[in-house]
């Protein structure tokens, strides 16, 4: 019964959630909702930052894209929705194999920088374009549906699940953690380590991207400055880094909790949510910095001292 | 005997500072061949510019009767040539059988396919360099000789057919360097034709079969051990006893 | 003719500024490997203190500047003796994701102390200028501009001359370097972090004078400050100036020529490309 629960639990909650919708109150579904898509993001960002160990600031340039292309697509052209999603999907690969080929060369701190640096290029350069709408954004055609919505946010991190499960356990997913791990060893051991990174990276860029579309017509509004939000992408980082990078689960476990936890804290304390969202940020990077799986694992063994000894591992 | 890799007239320039220059030799097929000298003259830089870390600035790498000088490090890992890193560089974050299934996965021709069969792979080579106990442990709590052990498990799941070896008996004990010694030699009777680079002499003397000694980048002596290490003593006086 | 001059003064002036608003963070980065991101969340704060040293306190702000600096200093030295300290040897993003948490814990109480309201510094002398060949400089700019390379090139002395720098710079190098100068790393560390975050301050203590302070300045500036010290490269504070500088002139005649909407197009956009090019800046080392 243990061996077989990690095969029928993740089944279970799927079909639970997607049951959800039919029971729930209107609110909880746009909870849901965002909460999904949150997910999705973070999870997408695994792909590239905990698997790959690539820390992207510029996945929130694949969301705007994904954003911006089924926008365009559908108030532009009258093109369906899907079509949208499409459209952004495909102009997220472009970006992450042009760009990602030269940005993808840099190490740490300076990949970072110069995602971050595109992701503001990319918002300036969108709301100087006519057809993007410049700086007022676009209107999106109005669509009731929330169930549509939530199910297929559900439907989509599914898949992106799924891609990191076969990450976790196929070739490929073996030679993007042996360039996290260390990618001069990773190079001399036979690994293709720019046309792996650069596939994670469009990998990331499609779910991120799909992502935005759903968000963007579920809103029915889009406007550059949110769509290439850095803050976005900080958040996605936060929830898997929360949950436990390089986990097939950890970013989805990261973003319900925390967007739990925000939303809990909105109701009550609505004016010093975002100061305690900052704080839990703070505490937990100091005491649990491998995330929540890694503290589930091993809490049991070593109690409070599990705190202790990640702060005696990494302080100065 | 044939040769399995053939360098002529390679020269690596950093900025300004030359590191090897204008090194030619050859590794027969089978053979072991030692290369020594003090410490910046060049042998990493060698080792790098082979496996392809580091692009040589001028010269020639023929691998089994291929130009390999701008092929890109997989690419020549693929063609099996493997190497170890003098600073280890065990994936820390996987466990010791993961780390050589690396190897295993991708390596020589593309390595296997599937993670079962390259675990499976993994372990044999383990079993080879006498590690297989410690396989599911972490690559981080490996020790100083393990280490070693791990990073040589590593390079041989790769099948290769020239191995690297960059001082893979620094800082072991006279029992361990006797151990390394004989795994060497069985990889030898695999078929693997090995350049090792080592600060041990005497470990290096009993292993290889031909010895080349670098200097300041440049080739200074080839042949037979026991006579390149008699030369040595004469060129130690000469430059005034560094040690070689 | 004089259009172009005026356009090059300005970018001069407010390179000046940029210049000193990246310095802390080159020097932060470079000698501690952290990337700050709540960088900006100090600018804001330098600016706020001025701005109440000068509106409660009535000190002149170019004389309050040293104060508030101080103050910046000792919130600095705080956050990395007892938060930065504890995690400096984990992964790499996890400092990012620090700061970030710093930063937006800065920011919110900020909004809470000193309101969203739009404040400026406004000295009796804001409004007076002069002529130079041709082209109109207002005293406050260029104050702000000696101000900065004053502070900026006394860095650089600093950190060559003293003892303290020097061991500053060697920490850059190798972490233990610290002990060679009879120096406790973890105080080191505080000291350096410390003296990022006031150098923050003072850029933005001028800041405030030229233009408008609320609490959501500071994320922006983190980003421009990036840009600069990546131009300039992270190892020597006078390659700052150099990027500083050229981002400055960069802005203006962007603004002039293309339209001020694309200003942060061409700034990242260079950004980008010095990255790709040569990851080390313009004037730093190679690798």
């Amino acid at each position: 019964m243990r061996k077989a629960l990690p095969w029928i639990l993740p089944p279970l909650v799927v079909v639970i959630l997607a049951a959800l919708p039919w029971f729930a109150s209107p609110t909880i579904i746009q909870f849901g909702i965002s909460t999904l898509i949150l997910a999705t993001l973070s999870q997408s960002w695994n792909i590239i930052g905990g698997y790959t160990g690539y820390a992207s600031f510029g996945n929130s340039v694949f969301y705007g894209l994904g954003i911006y292309g089924t926008a365009v697509a559908m108030v532009q052209f009258g093109l369906p929705f899907w079509v949208g999603m499409l459209v952004g999907g495909l102009l997220s690969v472009v970006f992450a194999v042009l760009l990602g080929l030269p940005v993808l060369r840099l190490r740490g701190h300076y990949f970072a920088i110069a995602t971050l640096a595109l992701a503001q290029v990319m918002s300036a350069i969108v709301s100087n374009v006519q057809v993007a709408g410049g700086n007022q954004g676009l209107v999106l055609p109005l669509f009731r549906g929330d169930k549509m919505f939530y199910e297929l946010a559900l439907g989509l991190l599914v898949l992106a699940t799924l891609t990191v499960f076969w990450l976790s356990r196929s070739r490929f997913g073996f030679g993007l953690i042996s360039i996290r791990e260390d990618e001069d060893a990773a190079a001399v051991m036979g690994v293709n380590t720019t046309y792996y990174k650069v596939i994670a990276f469009a990998l990331s860029g499609v779910f991120t991207a799909l992502a935005g579309g759903i968000h963007a017509y579920w809103i029915t509004f889009v406007e550059p400055e949110s769509a290439f939000d850095i803050t976005l992408n900080v958040k996605m980082i936060i929830m898997a880094v929360f949950g436990g990078p390089g986990s097939v689960f950890g970013p989805i476990v990261g973003a319900f909790v925390l967007q739990s936890v925000s939303e809990i804290l909105a109701t009550k304390i609505s004016s010093l949510a975002g100061l305690f969202f900052g704080l839990v940020i703070v505490v937990a990077v100091v005491f649990m910095p491998k995330g929540l799986i890694d503290l589930r694992k091993r809490i049991g063994r070593l109690g409070w001292r599990y705190f202790t000894r990640n702060v005696k591992e990494n302080r100065l | 005997m044939g040769a399995i890799l053939e360098v002529k007239g390679l020269t690596k320039r950093f900025s300004g500072l030359v590191a090897v220059n204008n090194v030619s030799f050859r590794v027969g097929e089978g053979e072991i061949l030692g290369l020594i000298g003090p410490n910046g003259a060049g042998k990493t830089t060698i080792v790098s510019l082979i496996s392809g870390t580091l692009r040589p600035t001028s010269g020639v790498l023929r691998f089994a009767g291929r130009e390999i000088q701008t092929l890109p490090a997989f690419r020549r890992a693929q063609l099996s040539i493997g190497r170890t890193f003098q600073v280890m560089k065990p994936f820390p974050g996987l466990s010791v059988v993961d780390n050589v299934a690396v190897g295993a996965l991708f390596g020589s021709g593309g390595g296997h396919s599937d993670l079962s069969g390259a675990r499976e792979a993994a372990r044999h080579w383990l079993d080879f360099v006498g590690l297989a106990h410690r396989a599911d442990q972490h690559a981080d709590s490996l020790g100083g000789p393990d280490r070693k052990r791990l990073e040589l498990a590593k390079a041989l799941a790769m099948k290769p057919k020239l191995l690297l070896l960059d001082e893979v008996m620094a800082g072991l004990n006279l029992v361990e360097i006797d151990e390394v010694i004989e795994v060497v030699k069985k990889v030898r009777a695999e078929g693997i034709s090995i350049l090792v680079i080592e600060h041990v002499m005497k470990a290096i003397q009993r292993l290889s079969d031909r010895l080349m000694v670098l200097h300041h980048g440049e080739k200074i002596a080839e042949g037979h051990p026991d006579e390149v290490l008699n030369d040595i003593h004469v060129i130690e006086a000469y430059l005034g006893r560094r040690r070689v | 003719m004089d259009l172009i001059w005026q356009i090059f003064l300005n970018g001069i002036f407010l390179g000046g500024l940029y210049a000193l608003m990246a310095l802390g963070l080159a020097l932060v980065w470079g000698v501690l490997n952290i990337v700050n991101l709540a960088h900006g969340a100090f600018i804001m704060l330098g600016a706020y203190a001025c701005y109440y040293l000068y509106t409660g306190g009535h000190i002149d702000p170019f004389l309050a500047l040293p104060l508030a600096m101080l103050i910046i200093f000792a919130l600095g030295y705080l956050i990395q003796r007892f938060v930065l300290n504890l995690i400096v040897r984990s992964a790499m993003f996890t400092t990012l994701l620090i700061t970030f948490g710093i930063d937006v814990v800065l920011t919110y109480m900020a909004q809470i102390i000193f309101t969203a309201d739009f404040k400026t510094i406004n000295p009796p002398y804001a409004g007076s200028n002069f002529q130079l060949f041709g082209a109109t400089v207002p005293y406050v700019q260029m104050f702000t501009f000696v101000v900065a390379l004053a502070v900026t090139v006394g860095l650089s002395v600093f950190l060559r001359r003293a003892r303290l720098g020097r061991a500053i710079r060697a920490t850059a190098q190798n972490l233990t370097a610290a002990r060679l100068y009879g120096v406790n790393p973890r105080t080191l560390y505080a000291i350096t972090f410390a003296l990022g975050a006031a150098l923050a301050g003072g850029a933005g203590g001028l800041y405030g004078m030229v233009s408008q302070i609320n609490p959501y300045i500071g994320a922006p500036l983190t980003a421009k400050s990036f840009a600069i010290a990546i131009i300039g490269g992270l190892d020597n504070p006078l390659g700052v100036i150099v990027g500083g500088l050229f981002l400055g002139l960069v802005e203006s005649f962007t603004a002039l020529y293309i339209g001020p909407t694309y200003t942060s197009v061409a700034s990242f956009g260079i950004l980008v490309l010095v990255l790709i090019i040569r990851p080390t800046g313009i004037l730093g080392r190679t690798a």
